[in-house]
């Protein structure tokens, strides 16, 4: 009985750990995600940091396509006017990306 | 000839009267419109006649960004319901733009690459400035000098770009 006891607190120690778990997952996933406006061939904000597992969205306000590429891993592919691009940051690093269609532009993403 | 003319059509527009005789919206309406697809025709022509893959890239990020400029244009007049008002600066673009399209016809290889990127230069140095002087002053309508404002840093991009590529084809 003791034993039987024992063993489904350990059950439901692990369910609730997982329970637990879960809803950090969830309310993570949850939260808004970082967002980056690009306008009038800017990114805005030009610099920005997050976590690992966080989200990023580009929302692209310009009225023609804008990119946001990385060589060591962003690629984003042409964003439409109003089109948005969400990337979750799974590796730490520091991306500097640019727009390959309109070069001048560039941004940073600082992933910790 | 035909470049004088279109010279001549270019500073006239970049030179236009200071904002208190500036156009009015409906007028500048007409002439962005006019302006953007004045570019686009250019580059459709450009796209169809370049060998080059770079003057190829710059003609399609021309249609590209100057069709865009334009909806965006078309759909805030629509908006706002105004009616573009045809004037003296937006038929003089077109013409410059015609007459552009004809040199542009005329030649082929490199010749034609340095016409239609030197003419991206002179009319994108033009755009810039009667935004500056002309444009973005005179606009009465908030949301119209908004879109005015916002798409400004995408003519510079553009003259930056092609003035890069001039230098690029003069090597």
């Amino acid at each position: 009985m003791l034993s039987s006891d024992l063993a489904s607190g350990g059950t439901a120690a692990r369910v609730l750990s997982l329970l637990c778990l879960t809803c950090l997952m969830g309310a993570r996933a949850a939260e808004p995600p970082n967002r980056v406006t690009i306008e009038a061939m800017t990114y805005q904000p030009q610099s920005l940091t997050v976590h690992k597992g966080e989200r990023v969205v580009w929302v692209n306000k310009d009225p023609f396509p804008h990119t946001v590429s990385a060589p060591n891993g962003l690629e984003s592919k042409e964003i439409a006017p109003n089109g948005t691009w969400v990337y979750l940051a799974r590796k730490a690093g520091d991306f500097n990306y640019h727009c390959t269609l309109h070069p001048t532009m560039t941004g940073q993403l600082t992933v910790r | 000839m035909k470049r004088l003319t279109l010279l001549l059509s270019l500073a006239a527009w970049s030179a236009w009267a200071a904002p208190a005789a500036g156009p009015t919206d409906p007028q500048i309406a007409a002439i962005v419109v006019t302006a953007n697809q004045v570019d686009i025709d250019a580059g459709k022509l450009a796209k169809s006649k370049s060998k080059s893959k770079q003057v190829q890239d710059f003609a399609q990020l021309m249609i590209t960004d100057h069709t865009g400029v334009n909806k965006a244009a078309s759909d805030l007049i629509t908006k706002l319901k105004v009616t573009p008002e045809p004037n003296d600066i937006s038929e003089s673009l077109q013409k410059g733009g015609d007459d552009n399209l004809a040199n542009l016809k005329t030649l082929s290889g490199a010749a034609f690459d340095k016409a239609y990127v030197d003419h991206e230069v002179a009319y994108h140095e033009a755009v810039v400035s009667a935004m500056d002087k002309t444009l973005i002053p005179s606009a009465q309508n908030a949301e119209l000098k908004a879109l005015l404002v916002k798409v400004h840093p995408a003519f510079e991009a553009h003259l930056a770009h092609a003035k890069d590529l001039q230098a690029t084809l003069a090597k």
